[in-house]
């Protein structure tokens, strides 16, 4: 369910297909993803779920599979 | 179906739904010291919703003045500047370093701030003439001196004060450029709604998403009101909305109304609607009801605040309320698109959202009563960029219309004597300082007397009056009933021995009369004294102007081209015109 969602919104804000993320989808291989965007995405997806990302964790969250897990960790 | 609240996502997704829709372009440029990249949604979304497609263009991080002065950023014809200037950025020692500075110190940088705001203001106005809407500077939350400062004239917050103060007259000096309070943004969601403090430190983007969406909702009342997208007329149901309770059941003596609780509800959203009222917006009433019981409450209620003389046209009666929004519609002689219609009922409003879904509606909640006038204050609907002498009049305008059209109907059908009757007088008028904003406002909001319907802004208008190559004139109409004041222009741009009609257009207040004659007459008397004597003009077709597509070749212009709905004409001194009108009682030219 988390793992639909969050991938939808990265498509919909970093402008890629579903089918391109992956669990080691990150800035690196992702030419899209860059600063700007990812605070867009960060935004989004605590409006999306209704959490607050901590300020350290914003700073991790570069890749898919850390984003699914500490949305899992946070929408329990 | 609006999705403003929704996640950006969402918003996202809808946006790009529109990708290749064929839209007119809104040209948005941000200037700013901060990021506020992620407003872009909003704007994009807030766009489409008036029909058109942003293109919007952030400037250059904290690089406002290269930006305005030695950039291509700012074009001439694009539609609206946005200005975020913080304080944290542009003046660090006076937010951060405030107790440390001399009085010597703290106006110097004063002074710094007002050149930059004169140099920026005057150098956007110098490249371009779009609307400007300027963030102004938030207060502080916590100021240098504590509580001291709150009462200090000479501290933090009195000193912040002071520069919006300046601002806001910097701003007043120049046309077309307007002040958003974040202040006022930030009070409404609170400040951990307001500010990301996580983001203001890794990227200097200070807002949240929830002020963001709310500044782009502020920037487009703006907007909409440039473009012409602002409403007109408010309609009002009766029962639970202007009193509480059904008339008609619980009686004149039984209906809540009235300055204690629990009418007070009531009688504050009666408040608030005379203020629109006052402010030119026309009210009218469509109600489910026996006519004379909703007559009884206005006439006799005590403390029922709306009157009959506020009230320019009603359909009271038990037919449904799409078809009586329609009559009243006709009869004002307003488009649906200038409506708003407030009820408490959740059938009458899906039932416009379905029927007529050009109307805007704000459905009331009739269990938080007490809740009506912020319903109505915020919605925003009604913001306008001006307010000017005809505004202050239309409302009386509108009871003289009725008593015209009571007059016209004594004279069964013979158009000429009536219009005879009226003792109407032409004041015709070139363009000056104290016109300005009346003309730009008819551009923004004329739609169905309107041969070429483009919109502009003050500056736009200021700009043509200062040039040399065109002729803005104007023309007032007074009648026996009363004054309505400007109500046509003309826009004619000279080019060597030619002119081309840029714009032509009646109020539709004063359709039927004959002063389309007179103005188009008085262009050409103006346009062979300068002995131009070529005259070109053309029709462009919108979904309301309909009306006026045969209006150039019904006064003796020449057709010669139709492309795509779009007609040109020309004429010569020589042509064979329309015949003046002989029903006015004067024509009154002042040069």
């Amino acid at each position: 369910m988390n793992e639909q969602k969050i991938k939808s919104i990265m498509s919909t804000i970093l402008k890629i297909s579903e089918d391109e993320i992956h669990a080691e989808s990150s800035p690196d291989n992702i030419k899209t993803w860059d600063s700007l965007q990812h605070m867009n995405l960060i935004l989004g997806l605590e409006q999306s779920f209704g959490i607050t990302f901590d300020d350290e964790e914003i700073i991790q969250l570069l890749s898919y599979e850390i984003i699914l897990a500490i949305i899992n960790e946070k929408v329990q | 179906m609006n999705i403003i609240n929704n996640p950006i996502s969402d918003l996202e997704s809808y946006i790009d739904e529109f990708q290749s829709a064929e839209l007119p372009l809104l040209n948005i440029t941000i200037l700013r010291n901060i990021t506020v990249e992620p407003i872009k949604p909003y704007i994009e979304y807030l766009t489409l919703c008036m029909g058109f497609r942003a293109n919007l263009v952030f400037g250059d991080y904290d690089n406002i003045l290269q930006d305005i002065l030695t950039s291509k950023l700012l074009q001439k014809n694009s539609d609206c500047t946005m200005v975020f200037l913080k304080l944290e950025t542009l003046s660090p020692a006076l937010i951060y370093r405030f107790t440390e500075l001399s009085p010597k110190e703290i106006q110097s940088e004063i002074e710094l701030i007002h050149n930059f705001i004169d140099t920026a203001l005057k150098g956007i106005r110098a490249k371009t003439n779009s609307l400007v809407c300027w963030h102004g500077f938030e207060l502080p939350i916590s100021p240098a001196f504590g509580m001291l400062d709150f009462g200090n004239e000479s501290m933090q917050y009195a000193v912040i004060e002071g520069l919006n103060r300046f601002l806001k007259k910097q701003l007043s000096t120049h046309s077309s450029c307007y002040y958003i309070d974040l202040n006022n943004i930030r009070s409404t969601l609170g400040i951990f709604n307001f500010y990301d403090n996580r983001y203001w430190h890794m990227a200097k983007s200070p807002f949240t998403l929830a002020a963001l969406k709310n500044i782009a909702i502020d920037n487009f009342k703006l907007i909409r009101a440039s473009k012409g997208k602002n409403k007109k007329c408010l309609i009002l149901d009766c029962d639970n909305t202007l009193w509480g309770g059904i008339v008609g059941e619980d009686g004149l003596d039984g209906i809540k109304l009235g300055p204690d609780y629990p009418g007070s509800a009531f009688y504050e959203f009666q408040q608030e609607i005379l203020s629109l009222h006052h402010r030119g917006i026309i009210i009218a009433i469509c109600s489910k009801n026996n006519e004379e019981d909703v007559w009884s409450v206005i006439d006799q209620h005590p403390h029922m605040l709306l009157k009959r003389e506020h009230i320019s046209a009603y359909q009271i009666n038990w037919d449904d309320k799409a078809q009586n929004i329609q009559k009243i519609a006709l009869e004002l002689n307003i488009g649906l698109d200038s409506f708003v219609f407030i009820d408490d009922s959740e059938f009458e409003i899906n039932l416009i959202n379905n029927r007529l879904p050009s109307v805007e509606t704000i459905q009331l909640n009739k269990r938080h009563s007490l809740d009506y006038k912020a319903a109505l204050a915020t919605c925003g609907f009604f913001d306008s960029l001006s307010y000017t002498k005809e505004d202050k009049l239309r409302n009386k305008q509108y009871h003289e219309e009725n008593d015209r059209k009571n007059s016209r109907e004594s004279f069964d059908g013979n158009i000429e004597s009536y219009l005879k009757s009226l003792d109407m007088v032409a004041h015709l008028e070139f363009a000056n300082s104290s016109s300005i904003s009346r003309i730009a406002q008819l551009t923004q909001k004329t739609n169905q007397f309107n041969l070429t319907t483009k919109r502009y802004s003050e500056s736009d208008i200021k700009a043509f009056t200062d040039s040399k190559e065109c002729i803005v004139l104007t023309v007032k109409l007074e009648d026996r009933f009363g004054n309505l004041g400007i109500v046509g222009c003309a826009i004619v741009d000279l080019v060597d021995d030619e002119a081309h009609f840029d714009t032509f257009l009646l109020s539709c207040r004063a359709i039927g009369r004959g002063l389309e004659m007179v103005l188009l007459h008085s262009c050409i008397e103006v346009l062979k004294s300068l002995k131009v004597n070529s005259y070109n003009a053309n029709f462009i077709p919108t979904q309301k102007n309909k009306q006026v597509e045969d209006f150039y070749s019904n006064f003796g212009f020449k057709l010669i081209s139709n492309e795509a709905g779009i007609r040109n004409y020309i004429a010569a001194e020589n042509s064979e015109f329309a015949q003046k009108p002989n029903y006015f009682k004067t024509i009154i030219f002042n040069s």
